[in-house]
């Protein structure tokens, strides 16, 4: 079971599409292919001339043996002519005691001849060599050798293999020559038969030590079928061994199989002429034709080796350039996650070089243009703010300066004096040297600047309160967000009130937040009007022209979307708006700029 | 996508190269497959080594030992009724523990003893020529020796006629063939009621005590018209004094097997017919037996060969000029 999901597992990682595993089969098949292919054909060729060699070799070896037998068949019709020649001088041949000398040094030079005879035709012996007095009961007349040398007159006749029965002596196997012969007998001519017979002695020696493999042998039939010789005669005699001899008859030279007892034997013959015998060599196909067994075997590991080595290689090679362009792909991946600091190198093919090159250029040039867009953000962000921020009504200008003229009318000159001052601390808070940011303690005052001017307008209609945490004091805030939230109570909570007003406002460090709260106890606001208010609906037309939103996005543009106002207000309780801010001290207030 | 770690990919393929050369490898491999010729062991233990006829069976079984890879042991008892020398034959091969005995026993009875011990060795018996009494031989390869001694007796009453003197030379009393040629004999010659058996003789294969025998019959039975002698050589001594003291042709004779010295007597007609086997064969065909019975194979009971009625008319025949004469070159 677990097996069978880790080789499952194998399957589905096994993509086909995977370049590596691409190459590794594509190469594979083409190989193998290409190998199978090329080995295929080498083998058919090897193998073919393999085997036309051995059969050009097995004909040899039988040309031998036939060359060999021809000789020597040639050699015994000499013998045989000879011997009819010195028949046929001798004026009187059942006497002539010079003519047995003669022959009687033939036979002895010769192993093989056995004896020599010539009977009349009816069968008598007229004389024979060696003079071994006759057998009785012979029958020679019915005898092959006499009956063919009869009927074929003046031809020499050969016959098979058969026992010589004539002589006092032994009975031998020979093979006997035969031919009608004349002859004197006492100055008269007659006619007989001559007869030599040879042993085996020479027959075996040709034929038998020629070597056809381990197996292969060299066999002789005369025309008709008989065996003239076999490596194991008696064998053949005693019915215990077959020659399947019914094709050999058909062919005088040539080559066939033959597959008779099951194996493949290569039968090839030739014929002796004189003696129209014919040689037949039998070779064993798997002895002889082992060249084709051997270029196999051979095959047969060579292949795997090579195939093997090719897959390795293969393997080695795709894993070469597949892996790379994979190391790419990751890398890929994670700037795709955003992470565009990644740097890749990757060493490989020269194509991945240059491409993971090209990648590097793109990626240093992606960084570039990101840069370059943060840096324009912040440049159009600082244009927007310092429009916002200037735009500080001049109604606010007008109405303070107004208060100022009516109380110098009345001589109020200490009021005159404390408005003078505040308005003139007021604007520049609001100035602050073209600056953003500034402690909380100067925004506080700017605020308090803008109440006292208030309170004088609004003939102390109301009362306020500002505190603040010492350690909150020393933080740095984004300027005028507070002004147009105290003015905004004023105008929409305090003004409409007939209740005596009051203002409070705080500042407090909570955790990493800088918070402020502007609480009054006027009429308060409906959600919608908080609404309208966040969204820029309503605006005070004679207010210092810094709206709620106004504030609202400096917050998010500057502190980001986290930061901003809060509004809890109740109808005829009041409205406490929350504004919320990153606590930044001191030491990074000095720095001043505004990092993204 | 969800991928495998790259070692996968290597595994994967280092997986199916592995499959692959094994598949390709084992595709070669069983093509080539070597041929068991192992040497066996086969102990012959005949009769005598003596007389043409165990040389031609010799013969034949050497040629069958070279083809069949035998390394044959060729033995036998200095005479062809020494019992106890044949036992002591068989006695030592079973102690050799050859892969198989090949056993012409001299004595039917005598020889069964120590021809049921092989089994205790699990060695295998074939008997040749003449049958023992045991149970353990695996197969016997030899002549229908009843029917041989009929065959003898229908030529022999052809030649003498209904009314005549008949005298058997048989060999060993109590050899399995010898027995059963006799038998085939007498039993045939029964149907006629004038032919008459005189005396049978038992010469031990010993041609000189079967030439005195044979003289002695002759001159003890003058009116004798027919021998029969049921082996080589008895045929031999048989033949000799039926030539030498002139009674070639008078008295009609029948031999056994086909010594040189027969076939020219029969060639002469101082002996009518012979009973040929075929001695090449049985040691052939024993030899080749006795190595299936060492292989375990299951043998026929019987493994017969051939008997034939050779005279002068058809001995010169091609065929039986074969079975004759031994080709020797």
């Amino acid at each position: 079971m677990r097996l069978w999901r880790s080789v499952k597992r194998l399957l589905q990682g096994f993509h086909v599409r995977n370049i590596q595993v691409l190459i590794s089969l594509s190469s594979i098949a083409v190989t193998v292919l290409a190998v199978v292919l090329v080995s295929t054909l080498l083998y058919n060729r090897f193998s073919q001339a393999a085997e036309e060699n051995a059969y050009l070799s097995l004909e040899q070896i039988i040309e031998q043996v036939h060359s060999n037998l021809e000789l020597y068949v040639s050699g015994m019709q000499d013998i045989f002519d000879l011997v009819e020649q010195k028949i046929a001088v001798v004026p009187d041949l059942p006497t002539n005691d010079q003519l047995g000398e003669q022959l009687e040094t033939v036979l002895s030079t010769r192993e093989d001849l056995v004896s020599m005879a010539l009977f009349t035709e009816d069968g008598k012996l007229v004389r024979n060599m060696p003079s071994i007095p006759m057998r009785q009961n012979t029958r020679l007349q019915e005898q092959l050798w006499f009956e063919s040398a009869m009927e074929n007159s003046g031809k020499l006749q050969f016959t098979p293999p058969h026992i010589q029965n004539l002589f006092k002596w032994q009975y031998r196997w020979v093979v006997s020559m035969s031919k009608t012969v004349t002859y004197r007998d006492q100055g008269k001519l007659k006619q007989g038969v001559l007869v030599i017979d040879i042993n085996f002695r020479t027959i075996d020696e040709l034929s038998g030590r020629i070597s056809l493999g381990k197996k292969g042998y060299v066999y002789i039939i005369d025309s008709v079928g008989n065996i003239v010789y076999h490596p194991q005669q008696q064998l053949i005699y005693a019915g215990l061994k077959y020659e399947n001899l019914e094709p050999v008859l058909n062919y005088a030279y040539g080559r066939y199989f033959d597959e008779s007892d099951g194996e493949q034997r290569i039968i090839t013959i030739q014929t002796v002429k004189p003696a129209e015998w014919k040689i037949v060599g039998v070779a064993y196909a798997d002895e002889f034709l082992t060249t084709k067994r051997e270029v196999g075997d051979f095959l047969s590991w060579f292949l795997p080796l090579v195939i093997a080595i090719i897959l390795v290689i293969s393997i080695y090679v795709s894993a070469r350039i597949s892996q790379p362009i994979r190391k790419l792909e990751r890398s890929v991946q994670m700037v795709e996650r955003g992470d565009f600091g990644t740097n890749v190198y990757v060493s490989g093919a020269y194509e991945v070089e240059q491409l993971s090159k090209r990648f590097n250029l793109m990626l240093r040039r992606i960084r570039e243009l990101m840069d370059q867009i943060i840096q324009e953000q912040e440049a159009k962000r600082k244009s927007e703010l310092d429009v916002l921020q200037s735009q500080i009504n001049p109604h606010f200008l007008y109405n303070t300066l107004n208060s100022v003229t009516r109380l110098a009318e009345l001589g109020r000159n200490e009021e005159v004096v404390t408005t003078i001052t505040s308005l003139s601390r007021f604007f520049r808070i609001s100035l602050s040297k073209g600056n953003h940011i500034i402690s909380v303690q100067d925004e506080l005052e700017h605020v308090r600047h803008y109440l006292i001017i208030q309170t004088i307008r609004f003939k102390n209609k109301f009362r306020y309160d500002i505190s603040a945490d010492d350690a909150a004091l020393k933080c740095s805030t984004l300027k005028l967000i507070l002004q147009p939230l105290v003015e905004n109570a004023i105008h929409h909570g305090i003004e409409k009130s007939a209740e005596e007003g009051f203002i409070r406002v705080e500042a407090r460090l909570e955790g990493d937040n800088l918070v402020f709260r502007i609480r009054d106890n006027g009429i308060g606001m409906t959600p919608e009007t908080v609404e309208k208010l966040i969204s820029g609906a309503i605006r005070s037309e004679n207010g210092s022209g810094v709206g709620v939103r106004n504030v609202q996005e400096r917050i998010t543009l500057y502190y980001g979307a986290d930061f901003g106002l809060h509004f809890d207000s109740e109808p005829e309780e009041g409205t406490t708006v929350t504004i919320t801010i990153p606590a930044v001290r001191p030491e990074s207030l000095e720095q001043g700029g505004m990092e993204p | 996508m969800k991928r495998l770690p790259r070692n996968a990919y290597w595994m994967g393929l280092l997986f199916t190269s592995v499959l692959l050369i094994t598949l390709l490898s084992s595709c070669g491999g069983s093509g080539g497959g070597g041929d068991d010729k192992q040497v066996t062991d086969v102990d012959m233990i005949v009769k005598m080594d003596r007389g043409d006829y165990w040389k031609t069976t010799k013969l034949g079984a050497e040629v069958a030992a070279k083809e069949y890879n035998v390394r044959l042991n060729f033995l036998a008892p200095e005479n062809e009724n020494d019992v106890e020398g044949q036992i002591r034959l068989m006695e030592e091969a079973i102690k050799r523990r050859p892969d198989a005995i090949i056993l012409a026993a001299t004595d039917y009875e005598a020889l069964g003893q120590v021809t049921d011990r092989t089994s205790y060795s699990d060695i295998p018996v074939v008997s040749m020529d003449s049958e023992v009494a045991s149970t353990k031989v695996k197969t016997f390869v030899g002549t229908n020796n009843y029917e041989a001694g009929q065959k003898a007796a229908e030529r022999l009453v052809e030649l003498t006629g209904p009314d005549s003197e008949i005298g058997i030379m048989n060999f060993v009393k109590g050899a399995r063939n010898a027995n059963q040629r006799e038998e085939g004999f007498l039993d045939y010659i029964a149907r006629f009621p004038g032919v008459q058996v005189v005396d049978i003789q038992y010469c031990g294969s010993d041609e000189n005590l079967a030439y005195n025998l044979t003289a002695d019959m002759l001159e003890r039975f003058p009116d004798l018209d027919g021998i029969v002698s049921l082996s080589a050589e008895s045929s031999i001594g048989a033949g000799r004094a039926v030539d030498e003291l002139g009674y070639g042709g008078k008295v009609k004779m029948i031999a056994f097997d086909n010594p040189p010295e027969m076939l020219e007597l029969l060639q002469e007609e101082k002996v009518q017919a012979m009973v040929v086997q075929n001695p090449f064969n049985n040691g052939y065909m024993a030899v080749a037996a006795a190595v299936q019975a060492a292989r375990g194979e299951k043998l026929q009971d019987r493994i017969p060969t051939d008997t034939k009625l050779i005279d002068l008319n058809n001995m010169l025949w091609p065929e039986n000029q074969k079975l004759l004469f031994p080709f020797v070159k």
